[in-house]
């Protein structure tokens, strides 16, 4: 069903933001109108695929080139916008550096100041080779020496990672969100992006910012709840864009907001003012009222301001206000302090904890699960003979910790430990998709690692760090010319799906991962790679089913020229969770039985300032960058081509370090040089760090040589020390770094 | 819409995201590399720590009604069309740079490679089919935005801290909620 850009302001999931908006454009009301098109013009529907909110957007494309990227009106995400980096897409479509045919090294010697001697190759060769390789190592070292950098997606590359019987498949996600994927699951049921900021009253924001540096989605809830008078409370040790927005800032120490968290649990539990008929009815709280009060007893907010630097009296206070003046939310993002604290787990159970209390799980104004349109996967729509077991030992070493496994998650930052020490040689066979060395803490380890991979293949758009130290590169698609169904899971009160469909050709040579999945698969697993009726599974095919089976249509082709469908239907909030209990769990006797805390204990974080390392190293990403995928996108690296040492004025001035002047900073496991920027806006005894640059590769003709590798002086880690620390949901500790600065 | 044009800018709104400056680009194929950008967003510090604040300014050209580059461009490679809009005849520039010394808000730029200026059109053939320019029509929250001076000149105020007075050239931007 289409709906008019009118009927999408009366929906509740925007209409904050809109009644924002159409004040504000009181007056411009006509001008306010989609785009019209000329003639030689033709307008797509596609969505985004920077990051993993996915906005609607409106392509223009002109005599078969994409003039101008704009949001899509009725998407309930990116509500008719796109950000910064959306706004640029084209310019990764229109890379001249990307990758246009698989190529294979011909120079045998790895390292970053080889030339590979790369050669163009077919892909069948490619593939052929690669397929070769998988048969060769799995039948001579078993399945555990080939390792996967990738995502659990496309469900078709899942099927031949699963037919395989791949063990080490790892992503990034360690140093995102995984502890709130972990601890969710037992807490409130699972994981959950969608956060009802507009109907909210008291924003409790931990870390890093929220408002500029994740999604457009929470930019606009936040905006529409501050408009409609909601209070919002951050804790950073940054001034930046979500402090400006809130009400309340307090330039917390880092590291310590589980302190203060666990402080305003002390609070709302001893002074009873937790959502009692939620609580009651729908948590396990007065099963385990002894143990919780008892708990939370010691964490006192006098406590926690010797942590925290945040006074006792505003935490006791903020705790009162988020209690009764709700309903309250606390959002956890990625990249924010929670995810990447050695104590990021314990972080992650107390928010939940928090919301839990407030009783908005699952309500009008707290964090919610999407409700979306189930799209069939292919094991739905060709079921696969049964997949092999898995066997073998996990190179990251997260078999120590089970409820990542659990999760199919895994571990950036103990990968290069577990390549280099603890199973050297294990891994015989890598395949990199859409990842670099950049991504991991101690990029350089992780590159030694890799040089000991007998084979290597990199799928990338473009020639990453990575891509140099590759036995066989090849060249994926953009989003800009991929085919995918992808539904709303930020903003879903009602199911929404939009469209992804090429609004260009895909170029050069360039493929899909799925595309690769099925040839791969045909090669290597064929029984798993056909449809019931014998054919090969043909990706255009099983798309077409997929949007049957949705009910988004009669086939791609029709919901294409459609690009988004909504479900109507009333938003019922959940009455059972999906946690073993079916009830929200404060106390996790899950936690308990495999010997974790059952409620959040305060933890320090990993690595404290000492007269050697004397401040805090902080790392972020920047609003106009997306991980280390985006300095080479023409339009973004002239608007942040590098990054600096971000200090402040007193501790410049204590150093001696003028704006400008080049600085380094060590850490005990690295050393960087940059450029020193000097503000106002950061603790004294904080560094800070842009993170994405340092691109090496010279294919790279912007980004490369440009900035340093803020990971450089980041510790990578065990799993023993997860384990001993408690961090059972393997928080990847990227914040946790201490450093030393000076003047050169 | 007859005209004249300006810009109405809410700080307060800005998340920093800088969609303007990129649409910008985008749309009107500004060149890359060459240090011309028709649409920059800067943010600027007030106070020390820990009493600061910030306030992200996003500007381009603002079409002046006392536009000073046209004035002093020697070869006349200015025109102000009817509706308002200030365009630079880049053809005609002989890279002097007059327009830059006497523009206050940075807004014509040398193109080191053609070594000729250039400049915001406000998106004037957007403008002239029905469009808004690329960079208001993409901003995520109103914090930019565009439309008939009329309409716009009586609210916020002329300028904001740190601003060149206005009381020259008279540029068609008011900001809401200056602090």
């Amino acid at each position: 069903m289409r709906s008019t850009r009118r009927d999408w302001l009366r929906m509740a999931g925007g209409a904050g933001l809109a009644s924002l908006q159409s004040r504000l454009l009181a007056g411009f009301e006509d001008w306010f109108q989609p785009a019209t098109t000329a003639p030689d013009e033709q307008v797509l529907i596609t969505a985004c695929g920077i990051c993993d909110s996915a906005c609607g957007i409106r392509a223009t494309v002109k005599d078969g080139v994409v003039r101008f990227l704009e949001g899509l009106p009725d998407d309930f995400q990116g509500q008719g916008k796109l950000c910064g980096k959306g706004a640029a897409g084209a310019g990764f479509l229109y890379d001249p550096d990307r990758l246009k045919y698989p190529m294979k090294r011909t120079n045998p010697r790895k390292g970053l100041n080889e030339d590979p001697g790369f050669i163009r190759i077919s892909w069948q060769e490619a593939l052929d080779t690669i397929a070769d390789r998988i048969k060769f190592y799995t039948a001579r070292f078993g399945a555990e020496s080939l390792l996967f950098i990738t995502r659990p997606r496309p469900d078709l590359w899942v099927r031949f990672m699963k037919a395989l019987g791949v063990v080490n498949r790892v992503d990034h996600r360690d140093e995102c969100y995984q502890t709130d994927i972990v601890v969710q699951k037992y807490t409130t049921g699972g994981k959950s992006w969608c956060n009802d900021f507009e109907n909210s009253r008291y924003l409790l924001l931990f870390g890093f910012d929220m408002l500029t540096k994740t999604k457009l989605v929470h930019s606009h809830g936040i905006l529409a709840a501050k408009e409609r008078g909601a209070k919002i409370v951050f804790f950073s040790p940054h001034y930046n864009t979500t402090a400006r927005i809130a009400d309340e800032w307090y330039p917390i120490r880092p590291g310590s907001d589980l302190a203060v968290a666990l402080a305003m649990i002390h609070v709302i539990v001893t002074e009873n003012l937790f959502n009692q008929e939620f609580v009651d009815q729908f948590t396990n709280f007065r099963q385990y009222e002894k143990e919780i009060r008892a708990h939370f007893a010691q964490y006192t907010p006098e406590w926690a301001e010797g942590l925290s630097d945040v006074p006792a009296e505003a935490i006791r206070r903020i705790a009162r206000e988020f209690a009764t003046q709700g309903p309250g939310i606390v959002p956890l993002h990625k990249k924010s302090l929670a995810a990447n604290y050695m104590n990021a787990t314990q972080l992650a159970h107390a928010i939940s904890i928090l919301n839990i209390l407030a009783g908005t799980v699952d309500r009008p104004g707290g964090r919610y699960f999407p409700r979306t349109v189930p799209i069939p996967g292919v094991d739905a729509i060709y079921p696969p003979p049964a997949y092999p077991k898995p066997v073998g030992r996990r190179v990251d070493g997260t078999d120590k910790l089970p409820l990542v496994r659990e999760v199919d998650s895994g571990s950036f930052s103990t990968l290069a430990d577990g390549m280099l020490k603890k199973y050297p040689g294990m891994i015989k066979f890598a395949f990199f998709n859409m990842y670099t060395v950049l991504g991991f803490p101690l990029p350089a380890q992780m590159e030694e690692a890799l040089k000991t991979v007998e084979f290597t293949v990199v799928m990338d758009t473009l020639p990453t760090d990575t891509a140099l130290l590759a036995d066989i590169v090849l060249p994926s698609i953009t989003y800009l010319e991929a085919s995918d169904l992808v539904p709303r899971e930020y903003n879903a009160k009602k199911p929404q799906v939009v469209v992804r469909q090429p609004v260009v050709a895909p170029m050069f040579e360039a493929k899909s991962i799925g595309w690769v999945a099925i040839e791969l698969g045909k090669r290597v697993v064929p029984d798993y790679f056909r449809t019931p009726s014998g054919d090969w599974i043909n990706p255009a095919a099983l798309l077409d089913e997929k949007v049957k089976r949705a009910g988004l249509g009669s086939s791609f082709a029709e919901f294409k020229s459609v690009g988004i469908y909504t479900k109507e239907q009333p938003f019922t909030p959940r009455t059972t969770f999906a946690t073993p209990s079916g009830k929200c769990q404060i106390y996790v006797p899950e936690f308990a039985a495999k010997g974790y805390d059952p409620l959040p204990v305060w933890k320090p974080k990993a690595e404290q300032p000492s007269a050697e390392y004397p401040y805090y190293y902080l790392t972020f990403i920047p609003a106009i960058h997306r991980r280390n995928s985006t300095q080479n996108n023409p339009i973004l690296h002239e608007m942040m081509p590098t990054n600096a040492a971000i200090i402040s004025r007193t501790l410049a001035e204590r150093l001696g370090i003028r704006e400008g002047q080049m600085v380094r900073i060590r850490s005990r496991v690295g050393t960087i040089e940059l450029p020193a920027h000097i503000t106002e806006t950061l603790r004294p005894d904080c560094v800070m760090v842009a993170h994405g640059f340092g691109h090496r590769s010279r294919l790279l003709s912007l980004a490369a040589g440009k900035g340093v590798r803020d990971s450089d002086v980041i510790p990578s880690r065990t799993v023993e020390e997860f384990v001993a620390a408690g961090n059972f949901g393997g928080a990847a500790c990227i914040m946790d770094a201490v450093v030393n600065i000076e003047p050169l | 819409m007859p005209g004249p044009y300006g810009w109405l800018f809410d700080p307060r709104l800005c998340i920093e995201c800088r969609a303007c400056e990129a649409a910008c680009k985008q749309w009107n194929s500004v060149p890359v590399g060459v240090n011309v950008r028709y649409r920059v967003v800067r943010i600027r510090e007030y106070g020390s720590w820990p009493n600061v604040s910030t306030v992200p300014v996003s500007s381009a050209c603002n079409h002046c009604e006392n536009a000073l580059c046209a004035r002093a461009c020697p070869v006349k490679a200015y025109v102000r069309r009817a509706d308002g809009i200030v365009l630079l005849d880049s053809s005609r520039c002989v890279g002097c740079g007059f327009c830059d010394q006497f523009c206050p808000y940075g807004a014509p730029q040398m193109n080191r490679r053609s070594r000729r200026m250039e400049k915001c059109t406000m998106c004037a053939d957007r403008i002239d089919r029905g469009l808004q320019p690329a960079c208001a029509s993409i901003c995520p929250t109103g914090a930019l935005t565009w439309g008939e001076w009329e309409k716009i000149r009586d609210r916020g105020v002329a300028s904001i801290s740190g601003d060149p007075t206005p009381n020259t050239t008279r540029p068609r931007i008011r900001y809401v909620h200056a602090p």
